[in-house]
């Protein structure tokens, strides 16, 4: 018995060291790990005008570790430290990944104690969870201002916590294949949505009154790509002026929730019981087009690498809308106001270093698929390489920001449109739920809305 | 007749519930053999259309697979021996020794079951983090040094044992340590690998506890590592299973070599007290 137990646990840990490679590490996560290619040391000033003096020495040149916590893409965080550690050799700053979702447990546990990391990955959605622990940063909000869109909604009592490094939207994906065989043509983009409804009209294919292919299909993220932002296309913000009053029972969001009913129900290009979720579908070959915003593009390169796409501007009702839809932000890293002295002078200093490096606001925005918010790069060559933002470019000042918006306004019009599609209640009920639903759910809320600070704000 | 026919039917209905429970896991082995996009595809098939072991290869793109394999296994090996014996040690007592008390005693250890982890985790955190054990292996192995269920168990178990037989030791001249270690222990052999099964799998598979505590990269666990692949916006779900399918051998080793004991501790706990 003793033997059989002693053997079965050697070949198991034999076949454990085969199959990962003896053990040997295949990305460079380790913390002390060197990008093999020797990062370019700048010994100049670089940047716009928020600039990155190298030559300014940290920390009395004494060493110092700091830590730096995200998640998911850690060979593009330890490229960005490579590069930075390279400048001041005597900083070490040890990068933790961490899941998605499990990162925002653990992260503000972290950081009410004096063991949290002195810098951090900060996704706004989790803005109030996390905004207390951050200090302002050491750059002034006009230099901030001049070489970054969309700075002036982060401004808290004249102080910037952090900022979007890129812009994420909804763009419309298309399959080559079928529209080819649909006998469109690069012509055919249509820029409106009854364009749009009669391009999808092409491209779906009916066995009978079966669908077989669907011309569009936003099944499971309507509310996300749709409901929350063509009202801005009708001139509706989500949030009456006060900022904080839901604003998703207005003419505006009828006018789209019935748009996605007759797109179904009257010009049959999709059905709500056809491919149960948009992107997936379009994945499998089994949609032609669909609405999904900048990640999408990874996703359909890493997963669905058979599929050929194109990409375009999401339409509009007129050509000529008063935002074309909503944004939101990538952000950059929080800094830990509890953090010893010396570790947030150097979390402090790594922030204006990736600031104003061009090369890693790239870097970040084309691994995100995100429109870079720093202005100088808005027609750099690389960025528009990649088609998800290239069909951005031209209009980007034209899309809003409403801010760190709870989670309820998506839930809550999630379940409008379930409500109407599935269990046939009528728009206006089920608007008029979502609405008071948002208004409860928000009550101890501290958002306010920044659809004010719209470029083009009426 | 009747009978064979009763048995048939049993044995069928055995047989589909057996499918029905193995399958999945069936399923996520072979798909570890798959393209991700043949692991999403409409159209499924159980065995891979296209057979890779670039998954299998590739598990190390997001942690250091080997490192966090080989740390889990010894915390789960110290904390399920650890267990073992405090729940044995406890339950003995509980069972074989008569003091004021003891009833209040074993209905505090039984309380113990009866509270949420969820409502216990933050103060938990709080007081690791005031003694200082943060990224320490202690903050994994002390708080679970002690476990309600184990000690109900063995209780249970060992308050089946003839008291004479202790009694019979103790007039030989046996001390306690001595009976508890060379009497005791090995009469609970039943006992103790349903508890070792139970601890193991349980260490084995806990995530958020390790996750919380443990941040440098070289002492985290397997559970957390899996949690990896699930990303921001997507899952890649054929590292994620070849990660699990490898995750499960020892689990799978523990039953298959002790299942028999496992059951016959199971049965005996349940029916005596």
């Amino acid at each position: 018995m003793k033997k059989r137990v002693f053997a079965a646990v050697v070949a198991a840990a034999m076949v454990v060291t085969a199959f990962t490679g003896c053990g040997s590490t295949g990305s460079s996560a380790g913390s002390d790990s060197k990008s093999e290619a020797k990062a370019e040391v700048p010994t100049e000033p670089f940047g716009d005008t928020v600039k990155y003096d190298p030559s300014v020495e940290l920390n009395d040149g004494k060493d110092i570790t700091v830590e730096l916590w995200e998640w998911g893409s850690d060979e593009l965080f330890q490229q960005i430290i490579d590069g930075y550690t390279a400048i001041h050799p005597n900083v070490t700053i040890n990068l933790v990944d961490n899941p998605w979702e499990d990162y925002w447990t653990k992260l503000p546990l972290a950081l009410d104690g004096n063991n949290g990391p002195a810098i951090f990955n900060v996704h706004n959605s989790y803005h109030e969870n996390l905004i207390n622990y951050m200090a302002p940063l050491d750059i002034p909000t006009e230099d901030l201002e001049a070489d970054f869109n969309g700075v002036s909604a982060h401004v808290i009592d004249g102080k910037v916590y952090y900022i979007d490094y890129g812009m994420m939207t909804g763009s419309v994906y298309y399959n080559k294949d079928m529209w080819e065989k649909a006998g469109l043509t690069d012509d055919d983009i249509p820029k409106t949505w009854d364009e749009m409804i009669e391009v999808a009209k092409k491209l779906t294919i009916k066995d009978g009154d079966k669908i077989v292919q669907a011309g569009l299909n936003f099944n499971d993220d309507f509310h996300q790509n749709y409901l929350l932002g063509l009202n801005y296309q009708l001139g509706e913000n989500l949030f009456k002026e006060d900022g904080v009053t839901p604003n998703v029972n207005s003419d505006a969001m009828k006018k789209v929730m019935q748009m996605l009913v007759d797109m179904y129900d009257v010009d049959g290009i999709g059905s709500k019981d056809f491919g149960e979720k948009a992107a997936d579908s379009f994945g499998q070959g089994q949609s032609a087009m669909v609405i999904q915003w900048g990640h999408y593009y990874n996703t359909l390169k890493t997963t669905w690498s058979n599929i050929d796409f194109g990409v375009f501007e999401i339409p509009t009702f007129d050509g000529e809308p008063y935002a074309y839809n909503r944004y939101n932000g990538e952000s950059t890293f929080g800094v830990n106001k509890n953090a010893p002295a010396d570790q947030q002078a150097v979390a402090q200093d790594f922030v204006k270093y990736f600031l104003a490096n061009d090369d890693a606001q790239i870097a970040f925005n084309l691994a995100m698929s995100t429109f870079p918010a720093k202005k100088s790069l808005a027609d750099n060559e690389k960025i528009l390489e990649n088609p998800s933002l290239k069909v951005l470019s031209e209009h980007i000042d034209h899309y809003i920001w409403p801010g760190p918006m709870p989670a309820t306004v998506e839930t809550s019009l999630k379940k409008a449109g379930e409500d109407v599609f599935f269990n046939g209640v009528d728009i206006d009920t089920a608007l008029d739920e979502a609405e008071a639903n948002i208004t409860k759910d928000m009550k101890n809320s501290t958002f306010k809305s920044v659809e004010n600070l719209y470029e083009y704000a009426k | 007749m009747k009978r064979k026919v009763s048995s048939i039917a049993l044995n069928a209905l055995l047989l589909i519930l057996g499918v029905v429970t193995v399958y999945p896991f069936v399923w996520m082995i072979f798909s570890s053999f798959k393209e991700n996009q043949e692991i999403m595809a409409l159209e499924q098939h159980l065995l891979p259309q296209k057979f890779i072991i670039d998954n299998y290869i590739n598990m190390n793109a997001h942690f250091n697979f080997v490192r966090f394999f080989l740390n889990s296994i010894v915390i789960t090996v110290v904390i399920t021996l650890i267990v073992i014996y405090t729940s044995t040690i406890c339950g003995f007592v509980l069972s074989k020794y008569k003091f004021k008390g003891r009833n209040i005693l074993f209905g505090f250890v039984l309380s113990t079951m009866m509270i949420p982890w969820c409502v216990t985790i933050i103060p938990k955190y709080s007081m690791i983090q005031a003694f200082g054990w943060m990224d320490s292996y202690k903050a994994l192995i002390i708080p679970a040094m002690f476990s309600g269920f184990g000690i109900f168990m063995m209780k249970q178990h060992i308050s089946a044992l003839p008291d004479e037989i202790l009694e019979a030791a103790r007039i030989d001249g046996a001390n306690e340590f001595y009976i508890f270690h060379k009497i005791v222990l090995p009469m609970s052999k039943n006992g103790i690998f349903s508890i070792a099964i139970f601890q193991f799998l349980w260490t084995w598979e806990d995530f958020l506890w390790p996750y919380l505590v443990i941040t440098n990269k070289d002492k985290q666990l397997l559970a957390v590592g899996l949690k990896m692949f699930n990303g921001q916006y997507s899952t890649d779900y054929g590292a994620l299973f070849a990660a699990t399918a490898i995750s499960i051998i020892p689990v799978l080793l523990i039953y298959l070599f002790f299942q028999k004991q496992f059951i016959a501790g199971i049965a005996a706990s349940a029916v005596k007290g």
